[in-house]
């Protein structure tokens, strides 16, 4: 069973100066329980792409969608907005780039947690709320929950802000976890501890991902399959060892041998653009 | 609690040295002004004994340190001496006066609060919408005109062309109550008059809503522009991918935040209200401070001058710190300012 379905999404937005087209056409299919990596450059529409899914975009009145996004069976595009922020927070989370400015500075720990968990069980107690959240804070091995849930997030560090998102995002056992860049803002091996954390929990809870990154080092340890996405076109595909075996579009190419800025963290930088990227999509099979 | 006292502290301290300041200034000035407050308090058929010996009493012939050291004495044994205008103690003067203009100021700020507020939430959540372009329109409309402006025009409009509101006063003459607070809205309640009360809130309307006016425009326009600002944060992305309602978003995830850099400025407009009161008052012939302050000014009367400003001065500076606080309070960052986790 497919979880994800995106089938020829456009995406162009209305601006001052005109009309900028951002997506060209998006296919990718995310299967139950299927951790997919969606890897491209920053600027080639990634994190639109996962706003898209979460019913965000639609809201922006400048935004223009077409195109089918099923999720679990429902076209998204064609949901109230409703019905859609329906989904958000129950079925499908989103965890984010840093933790530390996703939490809200004026509420503590504790509060936000109560308000994630509501969105499952409107009526659930303070109480029980606080226990809940205590057991999901001791799942993302965080040593003090009753400190860390009376603290504001200020008072935490980059990692742990980190570990409550992760917990937060999974509170609700969605189907979908949505993790755009998560943790590039921490330092590297804070990001190495946090996404073992997320692949053990959505192994456990059979939580499909779609992973966003430009790390390709992250990408290959994470990910079950891969999409390269170039300027809105997805230009290669497949399960992650064949795409890495062998890899066959020009930009994929080009983004494999590029050397990374910081080891292990930075932005392959590719040097030069050639024609060849925008070459047809290759796809090396694997999906549903 | 400890960053709160040492901020309480830090803004005594602070507003201590305001002030010293404010006093020496206004001292000063009054000091430097033509006109021989002797004389004129005497009026035309004193001679020069009389005179003579009032400016001694009031130590006018003294070089200006030391009547300024005379004077603080003064103020530190509570008295602020005699006003030539009304030949009462300028303290028995404020006493009666003042409570009648923070009964204005007061009801005035709440007004401006009450309104402006959500005005700036509803416009921050509808940014770009019709809402938010009714709410500037609004805004720009109220900011347009200083208060004693909206009272001319609120008082033609609905006390003159449409009598639903008194023209003038505090309370209907037919009403004599015992002044315990010296506010009318209060007192009215402790004798339990409720017809009294209901006249003094309707004498208090009109002349709140103009001072409050241009009020409503700035908070609105500062709660929207510090909400949107606050709507590209993060966190608010976060709230939204959580599916949170967009009211419950614009309420408390994006309003908290931006509340506490648009306080500072909202009292400031409070207490700004303080001198806008004075034009307000003189339209509806409120019997407040700033009605007393332009008598006393116009009259030269050094001891009223002096002690209304220094009420006014000690007044701002109450408001300021009692802001202060609730930032303090509202900000869990300064609330916390010994790091309580880590
Ligand atoms: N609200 C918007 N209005 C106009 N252009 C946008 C908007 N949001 C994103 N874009 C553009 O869409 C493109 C893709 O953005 P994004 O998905 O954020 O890239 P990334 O792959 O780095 O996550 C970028 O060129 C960006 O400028
Ligand atoms: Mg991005």
């Amino acid at each position: 069973m497919s979880i994800l379905h995106i089938k020829d999404l456009h995406l162009g937005f209305k601006t001052l100066t005109g009309h900028v087209d951002v997506l060209h056409g998006i296919d990718l299919d995310i299967a139950a329980g299927e951790k997919v990596a969606l890897v491209g450059e920053s600027g080639s529409g990634k994190s639109v792409t996962a706003r898209i899914v979460l019913g965000l975009l639609q809201e922006t009145r400048t935004a223009r969608i077409s195109g089918t996004v099923q999720f679990d069976g429902q076209d998204i595009n064609a949901m109230s907005a409703r019905d859609r922020a329906g989904l958000r927070g129950t079925e499908m989370s989103m965890i984010f780039q840093d933790p530390t400015s996703a939490l809200n500075p004026m509420f503590t720990i504790g509060n936000q947690f109560t308000e994630v968990l509501r969105r499952r069980d409107p009526k659930l107690s303070k109480a029980a709320s606080h226990a809940r959240a205590t057991t999901l804070l001791d799942e993302v091995a965080i040593p003090d929950p009753a400190r860390v849930l009376g603290a504001y997030p200020f008072q935490l560090s980059g990692g742990m802000n980190q570990r409550v998102m992760i917990a937060m995002a999974l509170a609700n056992t969605p189907k979908l976890l949505l993790a755009d860049e998560p943790g590039t803002a921490l330092d590297v091996s804070v990001q190495a501890q946090t996404l073992t954390l997320i692949r053990d929990l959505v192994e456990q809870n059979g939580t499909s991902v779609l992973f966003i990154s430009h790390n390709l080092g992250v990408v290959r340890e994470f990910a079950d399959r891969v999409y390269v996405i170039y300027r809105g076109n997805i230009v290669e595909d497949g399960p992650t060892d064949a795409l890495f075996a062998n890899p066959q579009h020009a930009y994929t190419r080009a983004l494999m041998s590029a050397v990374p800025r910081i080891t292990g963290a930075g932005l392959p930088e590719v040097p030069e653009v050639s024609d060849d990227f925008l070459a047809p999509r290759i796809s090396h099979g694997g999906a549903l | 609690m400890s960053g709160i006292l040492r901020l309480l502290l830090n803004r005594l301290g602070i507003s201590l040295i305001v002030l010293v300041g404010v006093s020496m200034l206004i001292f000063a000035i009054a000091r430097i002004i033509p006109g021989d407050p002797a004389r004129i308090a005497l009026g035309p058929n004193a001679n020069a004994e009389q005179i003579a010996s009032l400016r001694a009493e009031m130590h006018l012939d003294a070089s200006l340190p030391v009547q300024y050291g005379h004077f603080v004495a003064d103020v530190l044994r509570g008295d602020l001496g005699m006003s030539l205008y009304t030949n009462r103690p300028v303290t028995q003067d404020i006493a009666q006066f003042l409570p009648a203009t923070l009964e204005l100021v007061f009801l005035a700020g709440f007004i401006m609060v009450a309104f402006g507020l959500p005005l700036g939430i509803l416009a921050a959540r509808h940014r770009g919408r019709w809402q938010d372009h009714l709410v500037r329109v609004i805004a720009l409309l109220t900011v347009s005109a200083p208060g004693f402006v909206w009272a001319v025009i609120l008082m033609l409009l609905f006390a003159f062309y449409l009598p639903l509101f008194p023209i003038a006063g505090r309370i209907s003459d037919i009403y004599d109550i015992e002044r315990t607070t010296g506010f009318l809205t209060i007192d009215t309640l402790l004798v339990g008059n409720w017809a009294a009360f209901g006249s003094a809130v309707h004498h208090l309307i009109l002349p709140a809503i103009a001072l409050s006016l241009s009020g409503i425009g700035q908070a609105a326009r500062l709660t929207r522009a510090n909400m949107v600002e606050t709507y590209e944060k993060p966190y608010i992305e976060m709230a939204q991918a959580y599916g949170f309602f967009p009211s419950r978003i614009a309420r408390s995830y994006a309003f908290k935040p931006s509340l506490i850099p648009s306080l500072t400025i909202i009292g400031l407009d409070f207490a700004a209200m303080l001198g806008n009161a004075f034009l307000v008052e003189a339209v509806f012939a409120w019997p407040g401070l700033s009605r007393y302050g332009v008598a006393v000014i116009l009259r030269k009367d050094l001891n009223a001058i002096m002690g209304t400003v220094l009420i006014i001065a000690i007044t701002f500076l109450i408001v300021n710190i009692i802001v202060d606080l609730m930032i303090a309070f509202l900000n869990p960052r300064i609330r916390y300012s010994t790091r309580g986790a880590s």
